[in-house]
C-alpha cells in the first residue's frame, strides 16, 4: 500500500491516482489481447427464425452439430422468438422500461437454450446459465462435449437504453457475439432462415439480391430498412479485438452449417 | 412458423411486434410513443465513490455513513458503490495479462463488491441489507421496511460487456451501473458522492485555475469534448437516451451537508440535466 495522497489510501499501479475517464489514459490502455478459447465455435440458433418453427427446422441444425461435433468445439446460443415479441407488446402497453423488458425477454431465450440442451443432452452438452458461462465454461468444455448458453446477455435491469423507441438493443445475435469476442474463439456463426444478407428483405422484395461479404461500416452506411442480426453487432464489430468477423448462414438449407465450419464463404461474412 | 393466434387480443403495435422485423426502423419508431411507468418513482440512487470515498477509509466513510444514517427517516436510498485504486491495480494487471475487456468487468466488479460488503458491515445496524444483482426483485421491500438498501455499483455485465472506443478499460463501470439503476426505477433522483464539489473546467486537483460549473446541460457537456470527465462518458451518452431521469447531481461527499442538501432537492455541486426533450415524452411517466 502506498499512500500518496492525502487521506486517501492506494495500491501502486500504472492506473493509480489516473481518471479512468481521461482520454489520454484510456488510449494509453491501448495492447493486445489474448484469446482465451481460440479453437472454439460460437454457434447462435435464432429464436424466431429456426427455433420457433419447431421439429422441421431445429432438427436438422442439431443433427448437423452432432455430425460435427467430432472435427469442431461448439458453444451453442439460443435466440428468444415470438414470445418475445408478446411480452414486449404487454409489457409496452403497461409502460414498463426498455430493463424490464430485456429482463422479461431473457426468460424466453433460456427456455429456448434450455429445451436445445435436453435435445443435445445424450451428446454430451450441458445448459449454462451466465454464472456458470463466467466460472465453468472453460472447464466443461474440458469435461463435456459442448455447451448451450442464453443467447441474450445478462444486463437485464441493465439493459443499455435504445437510440429509438425502447426495445433492448442487446439480443442474442450481440451476446452469442460477445461470447466469442470474450474468449477469442475461431467462428461466430449465426443460423437465421434467410441465405444471408440482401439488398432488401427477400421475404418481401423479389429483386432483392445477396451480398456475400461486406464491412459492418459499410453496412451501417447502406442504412438498411430491415438487417438479419441486430444493428449493435455492427457496432461491436467496429470495436473488435479478437473476433473481426461473423457469419449468417441459413440453418434450413442442410450442410450450409458444415460448409461454415469448415471455413467456406457460405452465406454471408460481415467483417470489421 | 408459429406466430400468434389472428384472434388474440394484441394492440395494432403487438400486431406489427409478433409479426415484423425487431430490426425495421418503423417499429422501433413505433414503440417510441409508448407511455413511461416508473417502477421506484420516490427512490433516490445515492453512489458511493470508490477512490474519491472508500479508499480514504475512516476519516472519509465514517462522516458519511452518519449522514446516511441521518437522511433514512427521511429519504429512501438504493446506495451503490464504486471500486478505487484496487481496481486500477487489477486493471493494470490483467492489461499486461492479455486479459480481455469482459474479464475485466467480472474482476472490476469484485473490487465495487468489497466496497458494497464493508459499507454493508457499517450500515447493518440499522437493517440496511446487500442486495446482489439478481435479488433485485426483492429491492423494493427493503426499502419500504430500512429506506435503504446498498448495492455493488458496476452492472452486471460480467464477461458481455462491450469493447471501449479507445483502449481496454470497460467504458460502462459504477457510474453507469448506479445511472442505469435509476433510469429503470424512473428514480426521484441521482446523486453521485465524489470528492470535489461537483464538475469544473479543468480537473481542479492538477489545474488550480480551473473554474466550478453549478449547471451544465448534457448537450452542452458534450459539445465541449473535454479530454476528462467528473463521470463516465457512458452515463452522458445514456442520459440523451434516457425516458426517465432528466438530471444526475454531482455532491463533495468530504463537506458534511452536501448529500443532504442534495436530497432534499437544493442545487448543491453540479447538476448535469438533459435540455432537449426526448420525442418520447407524453406526460405520462408518473
Amino acid at each position: 500500500m502506498t499512500p500518496t495522497q492525502p487521506g486517501a489510501q492506494h495500491v501502486a499501479s500504472r492506473l493509480m491516482r489516473e481518471s479512468l475517464v481521461d482520454k489520454g489514459v484510456l488510449a494509453s490502455t491501448e495492447s493486445k489481447v489474448t484469446a482465451i478459447l481460440p479453437d472454439v465455435n460460437v454457434i447462435q440458433i435464432g429464436g424466431r427464425s429456426i427455433i420457433d418453427r419447431g421439429r422441421s427446422a431445429l432438427l436438422p441444425v442439431l443433427d448437423e452439430i452432432i455430425a460435427n461435433q467430432a472435427q469442431h468445439r461448439m458453444i451453442i446460443g439460443v435466440g428468444a422468438g415470438v414470445r418475445s415479441r408478446h411480452i414486449f407488446s404487454v409489457g409496452l402497453d403497461l409502460g414498463l422500461p426498455t430493463g424490464a423488458l430485456a429482463t422479461l425477454s431473457a426468460k424466453d431465450s433460456a427456455q429456448n437454450a434450455y429445451m436445445v440442451s435436453c435435445l443435445l443432452a445424450k451428446y454430451g452438452f450441458v445448459y449454462l446459465e451466465a454464472p456458470f458461462v463466467v466460472q465453468l465454461l472453460p472447464a466443461m468444455l474440458a469435461a463435456a462435449r459442448g455447451a448451450v448458453f442464453n443467447g441474450i446477455p445478462p444486463y437485464a435491469l441493465w439493459e443499455h437504453l435504445p437510440a429509438v423507441g425502447k426495445l433492448p438493443p442487446h439480443g442474442s445475435d450481440a451476446g452469442s457475439y460477445l461470447v466469442g469476442e470474450v474468449f477469442g474463439v475461431r467462428k461466430v456463426i449465426f443460423i437465421k432462415d434467410v441465405d444471408g444478407l440482401y439488398t432488401a428483405d427477400p421475404k418481401l422484395d423479389p429483386e432483392a439480391t445477396m451480398i456475400p461479404a461486406i464491412g459492418a461500416a459499410d453496412l451501417l452506411k447502406k442504412n438498411l430498412a430491415t438487417l438479419p442480426i441486430e444493428p449493435i453487432v455492427l457496432e461491436l464489430l467496429g470495436r473488435a479485438k479478437l473476433m473481426r468477423e461473423v457469419q449468417i448462414i441459413n440453418g434450413l438449407t442442410p450442410g450450409n452449417l458444415t460448409r461454415a465450419l469448415a471455413g467456406e464463404a457460405v452465406g454471408t461474412t460481415i467483417h470489421a | 412458423m408459429t406466430t400468434i393466434d389472428k384472434n388474440a387480443v394484441l394492440s395494432p403495435l403487438g400486431h406489427q411486434l409478433v409479426e415484423g422485423s425487431l430490426t425495421d426502423a418503423a417499429i422501433m419508431r413505433a414503440t417510441e410513443a409508448t407511455p413511461n411507468f416508473a417502477i421506484l418513482p420516490w427512490v433516490n440512487v445515492v453512489k458511493i465513490g470508490g477512490q474519491s470515498i472508500m479508499d480514504r477509509g475512516r476519516s472519509a466513510v465514517y462522516p458519511l455513513v452518519e449522514e446516511i444514517v441521518a437522511n433514512m427517516a427521511h429519504h429512501k436510498m438504493i446506495l451503490g458503490t464504486g471500486a478505487g485504486t484496487r481496481a486500477r491495480h487489477i486493471y493494470s494487471l490483467a492489461i499486461d495479462l492479455g486479459l480481455p475487456t469482459g474479464v475485466m468487468t467480472v474482476l472490476g466488479t469484485a473490487v465495487a463488491w468489497q466496497n458494497a460488503q464493508m459499507l454493508h458491515y457499517l450500515l447493518a445496524q440499522y437493517g440496511v441489507p446487500f442486495i446482489e444483482p439478481e435479488g433485485f426483485s426483492t429491492l423494493p421491500h427493503y426499502l419500504m421496511e430500512r429506506n435503504a438498501v446498498i448495492c455493488q455499483g458496476m452492472p452486471p455485465y460480467k464477461l458481455w460487456e462491450h469493447n471501449p472506443a479507445t483502449g481496454r478499460i470497460p467504458p460502462q463501470r459504477t457510474d453507469t451501473g448506479c445511472y442505469l439503476i435509476a433510469e429503470v426505477f424512473g428514480a426521484r433522483r441521482m446523486i453521485y458522492v465524489k470528492d470535489e464539489d461537483g464538475l469544473y473546467t479543468a480537473d481542479p486537483k492538477k489545474d488550480p485555475s480551473s473554474q466550478h460549473i453549478p449547471r451544465i446541460s448534457v448537450e452542452e457537456l458534450l459539445a465541449r469534448d473535454y479530454d476528462d470527465l467528473i463521470v463516465e462518458r457512458a452515463v452522458l451518452e445514456m442520459m440523451m437516451r434516457g425516458r426517465n431521469l432528466r438530471e444526475i447531481q454531482f455532491v463533495n461527499g468530504l463537506k458534511p451537508g452536501q448529500l443532504t442538501a442534495a436530497l432534499n432537492g437544493e442545487p448543491v455541486g453540479t447538476i448535469i440535466y438533459r435540455a432537449t426533450s426526448n420525442s418520447s415524452d407524453n406526460g405520462d411517466s408518473k
